[in-house]
């Protein structure tokens, strides 16, 4: 590569490409800009070889500063993941949120590794890492399931959104220690993350009261210091950056997380600049004829998670009597997330964990699992609260369907 | 007095986007109020963009909150003017879903909104909430042009 301009000028009008059809079909930025990411390189790669000295390898989404750049995206952007959590749902559902979340982990993540293993012949590598990426749940499609129907302030929808949260938890600490060797290295990086999260609760707030609120946005500064550092430190010792970002996030929930304009400061850095890159170049890693050279395989792993995902979840939920027409929305736990799934299947191909054939279909089912719900409930669009019901079936609708808000405490 | 159709009339709905289409409805249904002393609830809708990504989930829903709540201050000033009843809210999902089960749940006797002119593609791809809110509403509806 030799014009670096050039190229940041290709990539941020890939960007803005990507935003302006996210806001013509009202989808995600993120899906946008991963099938962008696809279709760019498909036809730069294709047509466009040699022409400006860059286009020898597509997208080039391999040079340096890319690599920097989406790798900071994807830290930012899990840290504010964890930093959502609302911590006081965990004071009264934490039981309830683990049994469901690990079940929401661990059925798919089990599954998935098994079917890829038994079914596709891979290798036990990159069916672990195929489980790991298929185990993800997106918080923010329930959430936003529960928000549109009341649920947020109900018990149930309390218990679910920090079973989500477990969830996405399991596949973090998977993504962070399966896939590297247990040595004096993971001790280290363990212990001294123990000590950070525990000490960052208290630092933070005290240090932001006492030198924060200035231009200098050292508040900024101070978050992405221990975001890099404690990336530093998890890839020393073979683990993944975003396993501790997920955790600093989850830790400073309670305190950075309820500060909105601090928030709304990191988010414009982030989708101004940063994820573009995360998932733009998360999609040019896609390989077309890959994926329709092998159209079912796509099909068997979607059906994996969709079934692991429903078998896993509806016992666990029917543990804790939520019954009814809460299946339909427990199930909404099989929405992959597209920021750990694309992050697991990224980590193995960067890692040799996986091939570019195996990447394109995790991330393609990864795709698939988040876009078909939405894409059935447009096609066959009919108002919720007016669908029929049997009358056996009423009672239960009735305890759901009409939220009561959660005793506070 | 408003014409003989419109008798009965009591609590009118509008569907608020901030859009011009939406603007010029709400005008309508201001002034429709007005004659007939009727209620007025103002409804907006932020759709999540789909699927909802986390980040850019909150976000979406924060700037929608804002974005809404400022529009209504100017309202309920002009409905204090005209002494028009004004109850508005804000909520997030398919706008036509949301649209109908506030008529449903606040019983009413109209839903006043904008047509937006979208391509056939968009029409395809997303549908009309216009269409779907005429099909599924259990009340007359109004399309302000």
């Amino acid at each position: 590569m030799t014009n670096t301009w050039a190229l940041c000028a290709l990539w941020v009008g890939l960007a803005l490409a990507a935003t302006l059809l996210a806001i013509w079909f009202k989808i995600s930025t993120a899906l946008s800009e991963i099938v962008v990411g696809t279709v760019a390189q498909l036809v730069i790669g294709v047509f466009l070889t040699g022409l400006f000295g860059f286009a020898q390898g597509g997208l080039a989404g391999n040079t340096q500063w890319i690599t920097f750049l989406a790798g900071t995206g994807a830290i930012v952007l899990t840290f504010l993941a964890g930093a959502e959590l609302d911590p006081t749902i965990f004071k009264t559902k934490w039981r309830e949120a683990s049994i469901i979340g690990l079940a929401g982990f661990f059925g798919p993540f089990l599954g998935c590794t098994a079917i890829a293993h038994y079914v596709l012949h891979w290798a036990m590598m990159p069916s672990w890492l195929c489980g790991v990426a298929l185990s993800t749940t997106s918080v923010a499609v329930v959430y936003a399931v529960m928000l549109e129907l009341g649920f947020n302030v109900t018990e149930y929808g309390k218990a679910i959104l920090a079973a989500c949260f477990i969830n996405d938890l399991g596949t973090v600490i998977a993504l962070g220690l399966i896939f590297s060797p247990f040595t004096i290295k993971t001790l280290i990086f363990v212990v001294v993350s123990i000590v950070v999260f525990i000490v960052l609760p208290f630092l933070t707030p005290r240090f932001f009261k006492k030198y924060g609120g200035r231009v200098s946005e050292l508040e900024a500064k101070y978050l992405l210091f221990f975001l890099f550092a404690m990336g530093g430190l998890a890839v020393w010792a073979g683990s993944e950056a975003v396993l501790p970002a997920y955790m600093i996030g989850m830790v400073l929930a309670g305190t950075v997380g309820k500060d909105h304009s601090l928030i709304r400061r990191l988010r414009t850095l982030t989708f101004g600049l940063l994820t573009p890159f995360y998932f733009i170049r998360a999609g040019s890693f896609v390989s077309v004829p890959a994926l329709m050279a092998a159209p079912v395989t796509l099909l068997v792993l979607f059906g994996a998670k969709s079934l692991f995902k429903a078998v896993a979840v509806y016992p666990a939920v029917r543990i804790h009597k939520y019954d009814g027409k809460a299946g339909a929305y427990y199930t909404l736990m099989m929405s992959t997330g597209l920021t750990f799934g694309t992050i697991s299947a990224l980590f193995g191909l960067n890692h040799q964990i996986i091939t570019q054939a195996q990447y394109s279909y995790i991330v393609g089912t990864v795709i698939a699992s988040a876009v078909i719900p939405t894409m059935i409930a447009n096609s066959f669009f009919l108002p919720h609260h007016l669908l029929p019901h049997h009358q056996a079936g009423k009672k239960a609708e009735k305890e759901v369907m009409r939220p009561v808000p959660a005793e506070e405490g | 007095m408003g014409s003989p159709v419109f008798v009965g009339i009591q609590r009118i709905l509008v569907a608020f986007d901030a859009s011009p289409h939406a603007e010029h409805a709400l005008d309508v249904a201001l002034a429709m109020a007005g004659d007939m002393k009727a209620k007025l609830f103002v409804i907006s809708v932020i759709r999540p963009p789909e699927p909802a990504e986390s980040a850019e989930f909150h976000a979406v829903l924060e700037d929608g909150q804002e974005r809404y709540e400022k529009c209504f201050v100017p309202l309920r000033e002009r409905a204090k003017q005209k002494d028009i009843e004004l109850e508005t809210d804000i909520v997030l999902g398919h706008p036509a879903e949301q649209i109908i089960h506030k008529a449903d749940t606040i019983q009413a006797s109209l839903i006043v909104m904008g047509k937006r002119s979208h391509t056939i593609l968009h029409r395809w791809m997303l549908g009309s909430n216009s269409e779907r809110v005429l099909r599924y509403a259990h009340c007359p509806v109004m399309i302000v042009h």
